[in-house]
């Protein structure tokens, strides 16, 4: 066997059974967004989803949590960032604590803290806000934020190692400014992993189930969330509304997943 | 000086621990009412409740279908890692593609699609449904975690195993397994924790087979205590994943 076919046997086995889950679990949902339990295909699902204020609401909501949850990750990331760089092991570690906790965890925490009667109310004798379950995803951000602000820095910490600081010093010596340096050695070296690590924040926000489901208002709803609704309102017609709603959010991701293998390629081209 | 160079670290370290540790005090609160700031009564009725009947029975779900995920994820990721840690693709980018792609899709969306098959093949509720749904998302994590443990290093290893005559499983047992160790072991527990944290997944596939995360959430408004002794078996794995990682930084640097 040459070695490029043995390499592609190689590979099968994992591509293979990728395939087959994800490409079956889209396919899925396509098809249960056409086809109801009873009866021939047709568009209803598409067309009772695509008239449902619900579903617009859903979709700006997401879209707006989307947007100021990555901004803020990616801000507060490249701030930790910064004031953990030179920073040992131990800093790092505490770091990358909220990396591995699941999205549920967090979630739970932050009602333990900041629900009606929590621990933040005790300590403080009253909150102004309910943010837990703020109209405007307060509680969904701040979820976030948390979560995925050390993601970010321990991606953009990756680069900012000894090369960067040698190239920053020399920048020094030969004359550059703090803020020139910034602008010309330290931006360009950190811009890659913070765009690459905000689009995969943004792709996990858009999709966000658990975290709205605890900590996000009653209405409106995330795009997924308001899948799942659909499911627990109506067991024939819902099925085929939320795979709809399902099968854009993935749409969605999938051209955020294109985006960031493009950035990537780019910045490795470059 | 000294002092004001440490205090963002340090106020960096209390934002990020001090709000988990909130889950180590209402776990063992049996009674507790504000305004009060510690617990009128301690005890253990939280985990009473996270291991009696239906949460303990999730907590052997999850960690049966965790394992077994594990496994499988290992065994189907071995050989594509293999060829990719090696380099040996010219043009990687659409394997890469195809790796990221269920990582960035909804995980609820992805549970609700093979829900349309999984009944079809009575897949649903039962533990072999709940690991193939889970091995869409964990087998691409374990690909792209260890492939790092196999290079070029690794393989100029075994080219010398082979000329100093050692058969295939002896090179398997002598060379590659104690190299390669490290990184399996960090990719396996990643495994174990990717499929451990899943909750959209689960849902869909199996809502009459409930998994620790599916049976904490609603505990959460309706018994904060069991719902944080639930959550704090719940971190175990995570933490565990974190020391290993400290552990390899240390030994890194």
């Amino acid at each position: 066997m040459g070695g490029r076919a043995r390499d592609v046997a190689l590979l099968a086995p994992a591509c293979l059974t990728l395939a087959l889950l994800f490409g079956g679990a889209l396919a899925g949902i396509a098809r249960t967004s056409v086809v109801p339990l009873s009866g021939a295909a047709n568009l209803d699902a598409w067309r009772t989803l695509l008239s449902d204020p619900a579903f617009g609401a859903a979709l700006r909501f997401t879209l707006q949590v989307t947007l100021v949850s990555t901004l803020l990750a990616a801000a507060a990331g490249l701030a930790l960032a910064g004031a953990l760089r030179s920073r040992g092991t131990l800093a790092r570690a505490l770091l990358a604590l909220p990396v591995p906790v699941p999205h549920l965890l967090v979630a739970t925490v932050a009602v333990l803290w900041l629900a009606p009667g929590g621990l933040a109310e005790r300590l403080l004798g009253g909150l102004p806000l309910d943010l837990v379950r703020d109209r405007a995803g307060a509680g969904i951000m701040l979820v976030y934020a948390y979560k995925e602000a050390p993601f970010v820095a321990l991606l953009v910490l990756a680069v900012c190692g000894p090369e960067l600081r040698a190239r920053e010093e020399a920048a020094a010596v030969l004359g550059a400014g703090a803020w020139q340096r910034l602008r010309w050695v330290t931006w360009p070296a950190v811009r890659a992993p913070l765009v690459i690590g905000s689009i995969i924040v943004a792709a996990y926000v858009a999709g966000s189930f658990e975290v709205p489901l605890l900590v996000g208002p009653n209405s409106p709803p995330t795009l997924a969330t308001f899948a799942f609704e659909a499911t627990q309102g109506d067991l024939i017609a819902g099925q085929g509304t939320a795979a709809a709603a399902l099968l854009l959010v993935s749409a969605f991701s999938v051209v955020l997943a294109l985006a960031v293998m493009r950035f990537a390629r780019d910045v490795e081209g470059a | 000086m000294a002092v004001a160079r440490r205090l963002p670290a340090g106020i960096v370290t209390a934002a990020i621990v001090l709000p988990l540790s909130v889950l180590l005090v209402q776990a063992f609160a049996d009674s507790w009412q504000g305004p009060a700031l510690l617990p009128q009564r301690w005890g253990l009725r939280g985990f009473e409740v996270a291991l009696g009947e239906g949460p303990g029975a999730a907590l052997a779900t999850s960690l049966a279908v965790g394992v077994a995920t594990t496994v499988a994820a290992l065994a189907i990721a071995w050989p594509a890692a293999r060829v990719l840690g090696e380099r040996r693709l010219r043009h990687p980018g659409a394997v890469f593609l195809l790796l990221a792609l269920p990582l960035l899709v909804p995980p609820y969306a992805v549970g609700t699609g093979l829900t349309e098959w999984f009944l079809r093949l009575g897949l649903t509720g039962t533990l072999a449904g709940l690991v193939l749904a889970h091995l869409t998302l964990v087998l691409p994590y374990t690909v792209l975690l260890l492939l790092s443990g196999f290079g070029s290093h690794l393989r100029g290893l075994e080219e010398m195993g082979r000329a100093a005559g050692l058969s295939g499983v002896q090179r398997l047992r002598w060379v590659t397994l104690p190299v390669v160790r490290p990184t399996v072991a960090a990719t396996a527990l990643l495994a174990f924790l990717v499929s451990w944290s899943q909750y959209g997944t689960s849902l869909a596939v199996a809502p009459a087979r409930p998994t620790l995360p599916v049976v904490l959430l609603p505990f959460v408004g309706a018994d904060p205590q069991a719902a944080a002794a639930l959550s704090l078996l719940f971190l175990a794995p995570a933490l565990a994943a974190l020391v290993v990682a400290v552990r390899a930084m240390r030994q890194a640097a």
